[in-house]
């Protein structure tokens, strides 16, 4: 489960002080220069509302959201992409292609090579380029400022300019939105990348662990309260230092959440008790509302014994239904089957005590996220709402076009046509 | 059967050209054979169109060739009707023709697929028999699949009952030059004799035959009666009706092995009674739809909506005696059928559309009739229901005939909805004779904190028949308010009720929202009576909310 750090060899390492007097250390990749002219020209600033809900976007709870998405375009129909997790849609928002392409298809997998089930949160285990390097390589700054130290720790070097999350919650192991956002604008302000992508975590985790998710989400609603104030920083520095109007700000999220009662719970495990032998070949990658099922056992009887433990996972009430890894375009890291669980359940394996929190994601009813672009590029549309059927894979397609960077080698995976991306950022 | 053709003549302009113009024209009367005149046919219950795709949309008429070729008669010759489709009002750009036949055995109805046509374009069409022309009828075929479509707009309407009023709701609709589309979601006619069911005590108009329609002459001229309405005429001239019925097309409550109004043996077997209603249906109604058919079925949009219509009669189980009968909670009742629900869940989950709209006979969202509602209340409410309310003490009764009454299958639509994140679904119902707008809770005991929605519910009221005020003989807008308040504080996902209105509805489909106007008729007894807008209620893209909308739509 430990994750092995990225070496950093070749980084300059530089500690600035943010507005809010905390210290900020970034790191540069050698050869970048320190800082440079500030010069017009269009910059894309992604940022992953991690875990939010489209509908927990309102005038009350969340004005500055609120604002950005009547003031910008808005796009209702957007939704995250199998498996509904963080890493796996933060992969497809920077490469543009789905896990089968990547070899990322979910947070956590059983990796047959080490036996043991792991976090995809090396920077080998991504095996596509992303649109850090992409635009790295085409001549432009690029900068990572991810909340979340598996996202750290995947993403690498790629950018030109990174943040390590600091400091790390306890349990969590994310950094407190205000820390984040304290280093975004430090980044802003001393390397003015053209791009930059950000994760703001605390809506996630607060999400995860709110006790009172089915009903009240008090803790929740805080996090959402605070998630806001964070964004309206941002906007409110970017105006204030002259870069509003030749910014294109893409607020997304990830995947949704869902809260479940401690009583709706699926055990792969002990729905597989009665069958010693099945279970004893099945090894689980718990993923919250998906389960990732690796067949371990003799490859003789692997046909068969799949087609058992479909059945009798299929037929738990839990469970919303079982697939193959391709039906969901997940590559061979995501095993043998994937199970979603229903709305209002969730799953936990290896054992009953495995997931204890209330908040999970990761099947279908937390695909629907929030997705809007705004910013005050004279280019960008106002007060437009589409119908486009965007997803997370899109953002890396619409702001490699922004730069006038070509598709990667095979193209993008997008779900949408070339030409309904090319507006959705302006051209620089 | 389809071929271009040369402009058409002068004279006949001049007859198409007046048919748009609010009330139906007439084809031309057939002459009177005993004065020496030749018999000339008659296009006597006016044009139609509907079901509209990209390519294709249905035409209808009727051709009366010979004054005793009444309808329901089995008489008179079988004749040719050639047809034309044309891109301008004039017929100056003919684009698609032909001729069909008609005859008694389809009691002399004529139904066209015409095909070949351009998506999301507006068309004008016409029919000739022997030289005399019927009048114009404007339509328009439904955009591409893959369109990016701005807007779609489209008239909902149900529950026209001839004997309860005249059709000044039909009227308004048909002065509006704004609708892509009229919907109309079941009883479209009713079964009753005279006398038997009215506005309150005032037969307005009688129906023809003067009996209850049971044979298959009997729901034909049932048809043609309304048909003749100048009203319905004009409205169904001016735009694509989509359609379905409830179950007055056949009989009050119908099942698939019955109806509350259907007498065996009295009344010949359910089974024959049903087949001459449906086979009338096919040949009178604008439809996709032949005799023995699918009538269920699903339309596309573009990218911005698809339109399900359903059946909720055909395939049903019988309803159960009561809201506390045991029978109500049995998994293996069914009101869609095995089939149609497949269909209804897949149309669901199309990711390709945004809006998915459901044409939905009878009510989704639950509703609970609290045990604080006084005894004239509730003999009103169960008249209005036609469903027997136990005893208050008991529990909370609901309508057994809406999906109240099917709560296994409500609940795996709204499972299907709930765990696969399917946004912006909107129910569009009638049946119950008044206007609604109601969520779908996610979950309805948490519903009153979370306030998690599926999708929302948009009733429009009936054109003319009864509702809450007619039948306890209160003025509108008096008792029946205090009705609503209790029923919607017992049911806090019911945003708006207006039990007393009659009218039609008009609903806007954008990107970004949803949003149903409601518009009430003065005076449904009245010929001349006009309709004003009551209400306005939308639906944010994404947000499966119904709120008051800020302003109606202009």
């Amino acid at each position: 489960m430990t994750a092995q750090r990225p070496a950093l060899d070749r980084r300059a390492f530089l500690r600035l002080t943010a507005a809010s007097g905390a210290a900020v250390v970034l790191s540069t990749a050698v050869g970048i220069p320190a800082a440079r002219a500030t010069t017009g020209g269009l910059r894309v600033y992604v940022v992953v509302t991690d875990g939010m809900r489209p509908e927990e976007i309102s005038p009350l709870l969340t004005p500055r959201l609120h604002r950005l998405k009547t003031e910008g375009t808005w796009f209702p129909s957007a939704r995250s992409l199998p498996v509904m997790e963080t890493i796996p849609n933060h992969v497809m928002m920077m490469t543009g292609v789905r896990p089968d392409r990547s070899g990322v298809p979910a947070n956590s997998v059983y990796d047959r090579a080490e036996r043991v089930v792991r976090d995809l949160d090396r920077p080998t285990d991504l095996r596509f380029p992303t649109v850090l390097e992409r635009l790295r390589a085409a001549g432009r700054t690029t900068g990572t400022v991810l909340s979340k130290d598996y996202l750290y720790g995947i993403f690498g070097e790629r950018a030109d300019h990174r943040w390590e999350p600091f400091p790390l919650l306890p349990v969590t192991d994310h950094a407190p939105d205000a820390a984040t956002m304290d280093a975004m604008l430090a980044m802003v302000d001393r390397f003015d990348p053209d791009f930059v992508f950000t994760n703001l975590g605390d809506v996630d985790r607060v999400g995860h662990s709110d006790l009172s998710g089915t009903t009240l989400r008090l803790a929740r609603t805080a996090a959402l309260a605070s998630t806001d104030l964070q964004i309206g920083r941002l906007v409110d520095h970017l105006r204030a230092t002259g870069r509003w109007e030749r910014t294109a700000l893409v607020v997304l999220a990830d995947h949704s959440m869902d809260w479940s009662l401690p009583t709706n719970l699926v055990s792969v495990s002990t729905v597989l008790r009665a069958r010693p032998d099945l279970r004893g070949s099945i090894q689980i990658a718990q993923n919250g509302g998906a389960d990732l099922l690796y067949w371990t056992g003799p490859a003789a009887s692997r046909q068969a014994g799949l087609a058992e433990v479909r059945r009798l996972v299929a037929a738990h009430p839990g469970v919303a239904s079982v697939h193959q890894p391709r039906e969901l375009r997940l590559g061979p890291e995501a095993g043998d089957l994937v199970a979603y669980c229903r709305a209002g359940w969730r799953f936990t394996d290896p054992t009953p005590l495995s997931n204890p929190i209330p908040g999970n994601h990761g099947h279908p009813v937390t695909e629907p996220i929030p997705f809007l672009v705004a910013g005050g590029h004279p280019q960008l549309p106002r007060g437009a709402v589409s119908n486009l059927a965007v997803r997370t894979i899109d953002v890396a397609p619409a702001v490699g076009a922004a730069f006038g960077l070509g598709a990667p080698r095979g193209g993008y995976d997008s779900s949408v046509s070339a030409d309904s991306l090319r507006w959705l950022i302006p051209r620089r | 059967m389809t071929t271009p053709l040369p402009a058409v003549s002068r004279r006949r302009v001049l007859q198409a050209g007046g048919a748009l113009t609010g009330a139906a024209v007439l084809g031309l009367a057939a002459a009177d054979p005993a004065a020496g005149t030749p018999v000339r046919p008659a296009f006597a219950h006016g044009v139609a169109s509907g079901d509209p795709l990209p390519t294709a949309v249905l035409l209808w008429t009727r051709v009366t060739p010979t004054p005793s070729a009444t309808p329901g008669s089995g008489a008179g010759p079988v004749v040719p009707v050639d047809w034309e489709v044309a891109t301008d009002d004039r017929f100056r750009q003919v684009v698609r023709r032909g001729t069909v036949r008609t005859g008694p055995d389809r009691d002399h109805t004529v139904k066209v697929d015409a095909t070949g046509l351009t998506p999301g374009r507006t068309y004008w069409y016409r029919f000739r028999c022997q030289g005399v022309l019927s009048p114009a009828g404007r339509t328009r075929t439904a955009p591409a699949d893959d369109a990016a479509v701005p807007r779609l707009r489209m008239a909902v309407v149900s529950c026209a009952n001839l004997q309860a009023g005249w059709f000044g709701a039909y009227r308004s609709l048909a002065a509006r030059t704004d609708l892509d589309l009229v919907l109309h979601l079941g009883d479209y006619l009713y079964e009753y004799a005279p006398g038997e069911y009215q506005a309150r005590d005032v037969v307005v108009r009688p129906h023809d035959p003067p009996r209850e329609m049971v044979t298959l002459a009997d729901y034909r001229r049932r048809h043609a009666q309304y048909k003749a309405d100048p009203d319905l005429q004009a409205l169904h001239a001016v735009a694509p009706w989509v359609v379905t019925w409830d179950d007055h097309e056949s009989a009050n409550d119908a099942w698939s092995g019955g109806a509350e109004n259907h007498t065996p043996g009295g009344e010949g077997e359910w089974t024959s009674r049903r087949a001459a209603a449906q086979r009338a249906y096919a040949e009178w109604m604008p439809v996709r739809y032949e005799a023995g058919g699918r009538l269920y079925r699903r339309f596309r949009c573009g990218r911005l909506a698809s339109l399900s219509m359903l059946d909720l009669r055909t395939y049903r189980s019988e309803q159960v005696s009561s809201p506390v009968d045991p029978a109500l909670g049995d998994p293996g009742r069914t009101i869609t059928g095995a089939e149609q629900m497949d269909f209804l869940l897949e149309g669901l989950a199309d990711p390709a559309v945004q809006w998915k709209l459901v044409g939905n006979p009878v009510m989704v969202a639950p509703v609970q009739f609290p045990s604080t509602l006084d005894a004239r209340a509730l003999q009103g409410l169960e008249a209005l229901l036609g469903v027997d309310l136990p005893d208050q003490v008991g529990g909370l009764p609901y309508n057994v005939d809406q999906w109240d009454g099917y709560p296994a299958e409500r609940a795996g639509v709204l499972g299907h909805l709930r765990d696969r994140g399917i946004r912006d679904t909107v129910f569009l119902t009638g049946d119950i004779h008044s206007g609604w707008a109601a969520e779908l809770p996610s979950d309805p005991l948490t519903y009153p904190v979370t306030g998690d929605s599926l999708g929302v519910e948009l009733v429009c009221t009936s054109v003319t028949s009864d509702n809450l005020d007619d039948i306890v003989g209160s003025p509108p807008r008096t008792t029946s308010r205090a009705v609503e308040t209790v029923i919607k504080g017992a049911n806090p996902h019911v945003k708006y009720l207006d039990f007393d209105s009659h009218g039609y509805s008009v609903l806007e489909v954008t990107p970004a929202h949803v949003q149903m106007d409601w518009f009430v008729l003065l005076d449904r007894t009245n010929r001349s009576s006009g309709a004003v807008w009551s209400t306005s209620w939308r639906v944010a893209a994404g947000s499966s909310r119904v709120i008051p909308a800020a302003r109606r739509l202009s």
